[in-house]
């Protein structure tokens, strides 16, 4: 199995070195001008802000895999950021306890989707849509149409752990997408999460623990959720109700341009994050092209029914 | 001039070669059987006749003429009428809209005729004597009405070959008889059937001729004037069966399993039994006497009203499968699609998952789980081109074995089985039945639930029968015949025979 899944993965790769190459050819400069594309602060520039899709695309695409769906990120990352910059900026709490409370905030709305999902049995759909109304309203309750600038009192030259500030999202995203690979591949967990997306009535029979799996799986979800907003608060330094609105959507895209099923049982953690960055290429490069600004929605639309077409079209011809 | 001929058919799935030419004729208006073990390529040999799959070499003549399809829709429209064994039904659907499924007759503007087709579909279930309102939601009607209806469906088209797939493997045998009456009356009209089955009698009931067809190639059509089942058994298997020696366990062996007046009602009620180490023991009972809820709440998957049970002199009650295999008590489940196999999964993950999820693994052990996987597939003899291949690939008979074999692979102290042959053929039966013993002998106690009666005298030391939730009787297998049990599952206690 595992031989499989690298395969797949190695697709998403190649989608987005070919991506890579072709920006890099379409925006060649002038003699003597630096590219405007491929360059160090940009590829970083890229990377921070592919690492907020990124970090909550790891839950998104385990709750994909055990064959359910999750609408809520978007509006989980904007109430953790706005509940640790409240905090922080107007409670007066200490930088780390502002953030754990961001997190624990995280965790509670996993709890509440995870009840609703597993004992009361609603649909991840219904459920996770109803958390992103409230996640996303309790922000604004909480805001009042303000928002709270973190960034003017983090300490200059405030390195978390020793990582540059710029570095800190994406060594988080790089963190979790390999240890959430292996949690996959290598431990029984991941296996039933595979399992109950499979076949939820055969793993039930087959000893797995499903509704504890299940919990579990909407637990981490919301809680990378929440670990993106914290996250997005300290990079962007802000915090704000209507940030990361409609991120959701573009996370379940990348998921499935990684090679993730919409039926459950199929996809990988790694694939949904190099989704991502495909994504986070495109919203770089685009608005570099002349023109190109008004058609930046559409040809993300494109490229996500391209690549799932071509990805269907191979995995034909592989049988 | 023969209806219809199949001329050199080759098919592969991937690796597995389903078929590998194929070649025989149907006569205009005979009954012809279609027989062989798992894997032998029956159902693919359908498939390709109901136009759903084509032919990678070889082609299908129908009265001399090529036949040429692209989907089912094609090999109606030729009057091939096929009935599948996997009941292809819309549950949500009347039986009208069942029996017109992709046909529906359309009047100007593309409105349904939806007197029309009730109308017609009224005719068809009174020619069948079938007791159903055409206005009946499919959910409602029972497994051999069903089937029935599917029979409907390729009546109404005025087709000229109906081919009938494993259609008796729900039904009991009163539905069983009322079936064949219909198809009899279609042959007498002209109509050419052909019946793919496992069970030998029904084809030396019904058919004129058996093709026999073995690891995907043509072994030879017999006569059924001029052979005896033997014959046919032997033709299918390559080999002749040895028969069962019966080993009787000793009744000092320690009791493992013990019910007492277990109930869930309306499922069953005051069930009490004892199951002792070393013994197989049959449930034997009609569809809807209450076993398959009877095993399903031992593992825990519903819960008892009351009652107590017991494992090796222990009180336990369980609330899901795992509290139940970590306590050593397994449940095979009937259906392998719906409850057995994981089909995104590997078969190395398919086999190990439940041993590992009994022993609580955290981390999973791949190089172990290949080499205990490895060794199932050769002990099972289960055909497969590989543990990275996906369920999908197998035959039916190779999927039981995997369901088998990864619920043993647990080594259980008591082995619940439901129905742990269903849509099997002699000789993947025999080997599963080889299987069970051998458990047997190791000392797991097993309760084997089958409505197929040959294969619970065939196997069990003792058998129970079921009847409307409650246990009847006993039966020990020295004593048990088909008609003596029959007879315990359909009458009331102390009825006369």
């Amino acid at each position: 199995m595992s031989w499989l899944w690298r395969v797949r993965e190695m697709r998403t790769v190649i989608i987005l070195l070919a991506e890579i190459a072709f920006f890099t050819w379409y925006l060649w400069p002038e003699a003597g001008r630096s590219h405007p594309f491929l360059n160090g602060p940009n590829a970083l520039l890229i990377l921070k802000y592919s690492s907020i899709y990124g970090i909550a695309a790891v839950g998104a695409a385990i709750v994909i895999i055990s064959g359910g769906v999750d609408l809520s990120p978007g509006a989980v990352i904007a109430l953790a950021g706005v509940v640790a910059g409240k905090l922080f900026v107007e409670g007066g709490y200490a930088l780390s306890a502002s953030l754990l409370a961001g997190l624990a905030v995280g965790v509670l709305a996993g709890a509440v989707t995870a009840a609703l999902v597993v004992m009361v049995g609603l649909p991840p759909f219904i459920a996770t849509l109803g958390m992103m109304g409230i996640a996303r309203g309790a922000a604004f309750v909480i805001t009042e149409g303000r928002f709270f600038d973190v960034s003017g009192k983090l300490p200059p030259g405030w390195q978390p752990m020793g990582i540059p500030i710029a570095w800190l999202a994406p060594a988080v995203m790089i963190l979790l997408a390999v240890v959430f690979q292996v949690v996959m591949h290598r431990f029984q967990w991941g296996r039933a999460v595979y399992a109950i997306g499979g076949n939820e009535t055969a793993a039930l029979y087959s000893g797995i623990a499903v509704g504890k799996v299940k919990t579990s799986i909407y637990l981490l979800a919301a809680t990378l959720a929440a670990v993106a907003g914290i996250v997005l608060s300290v990079v962007q330094g802000q915090g704000k109700a209507d940030l990361a609105t409609g991120y959701e959507l573009d996370i379940i895209a990348s998921a499935v341009v990684g090679g993730a099923s919409l039926s459950g049982g199929r996809g990988s953690v790694l694939g949904a994050v190099l989704g991502t960055l495909i994504f986070g290429v495109l919203r770089n490069a685009l608005p570099q092209i002349p023109g190109a600004t008004f058609y930046d929605r559409l040809i993300v639309g494109l490229v996500v029914i391209v690549i799932v077409v071509m990805d269907q079209l191979m995995a034909r011809r592989g049988k | 001039m023969s209806r219809l001929e199949f001329h050199d058919v080759h098919k592969s799935f991937r690796a597995v070669k389903a078929l590998r030419g194929v070649s025989f004729t149907v006569e205009d208006g005979e009954a012809h059987a279609i027989v062989g073990e798992n894997g032998a390529g029956k159902s693919t040999l359908l498939r390709i006749l109901a136009g759903s799959v084509t032919p990678d070499q070889g082609e299908l003549r129908l009265d001399g003429e090529r036949l040429r399809m692209h989907a089912p829709r094609d090999a109606l429209s030729r009057g091939i009428g096929v009935v599948h064994q996997e009941l292809l039904a819309f549950p949500n659907l009347s039986v009208t809209a069942n029996v017109f499924a992709g046909r529906e007759i359309v009047g100007r503007g593309g409105r349904l005729q939806e007197r029309v087709m009730r109308e017609r579909t009224r005719e068809l279930l009174a020619r069948l004597h079938l007791d159903v309102s055409p206005d009946a939601p499919m959910e409602s009607l029972s497994a051999a009405h069903r089937q029935l209806v599917q029979v409907a469906r390729a009546l109404i088209f005025e087709c000229r070959i109906l081919a009938l797939d494993e259609p008796t493997t729900s039904l009991t045998d009163g539905e069983t008889d009322h079936l064949f009456a219909i198809l009899e009356g279609l042959r007498q009209r002209g109509l050419t059937l052909i019946y793919v089955s496992h069970r030998l009698p029904e084809v030396f009931r019904l058919c004129d001729r058996i093709t026999v067809l073995r690891d995907g190639t043509f072994v030879g059509t017999l006569r059924r004037s001029e052979v005896a089942t033997a014959d046919v058994v032997r033709a299918m298997v390559g080999r002749d069966l040895p028969p069962r020696e019966l080993t009787a366990p000793s009744a000092a062996a320690a009791t493992r399993l013990a019910l007492s007046g277990l109930s869930r009602r309306p499922c069953f009620e005051g069930i009490s039994l004892t199951l002792r180490a070393g013994e197989i023991v049959g449930v034997f009972g009609l569809v809807g006497s209450g076993r398959s809820e009877l095993l399903e709440t031992l593992v825990g998957l519903h819960a008892a009203d009351e009652g107590a049970i017991e494992i090796d002199g222990r009180a336990v009650r369980f609330s899901s499968p795992r509290e139940a295999a970590r306590a050593g008590l397994v449940l095979v489940p009937e259906d392998r699609q719906r409850q057995g196999l994981l089909f995104n999964l590997a078969l190395a993950d398919n086999l190990a998952l439940p041993r590992a999820e009994a022993a609580g693994d955290i981390v999973v052990k791949r190089d172990r789980e290949r080499r205990s996987g490895e060794a199932l597939l050769a002990e099972w003899r289960i055909k497969a081109s590989g543990l990275d291949t996906t369920p999908d690939t197998l035959s039916g008979g190779n999927q039981q074995k995997v369901v088998l074999a990864r619920w043993l692979a647990t080594g259980p102290k008591v082995l619940l089985l439901d129905e742990p042959t269903k849509g099997v053929d002699v000789g993947a039966k025999y080997e599963i039945h080889g299987m069970v013993r051998r458990v047997a002998a190791e000392g797991a106690a097993s309760l084997v639930v089958s409505s197929d009666l040959p294969e619970i005298l065939g196997l069990a030391d003792r058998i129970l029968v079921m009847r409307e939730g409650r246990l009847q009787g006993e039966i020990a297998a020295a004593q048990a015949t088909e008609e003596n049990v029959m007879h315990m599952a359909t009458h009331e206690k102390g009825e006369a025979a």
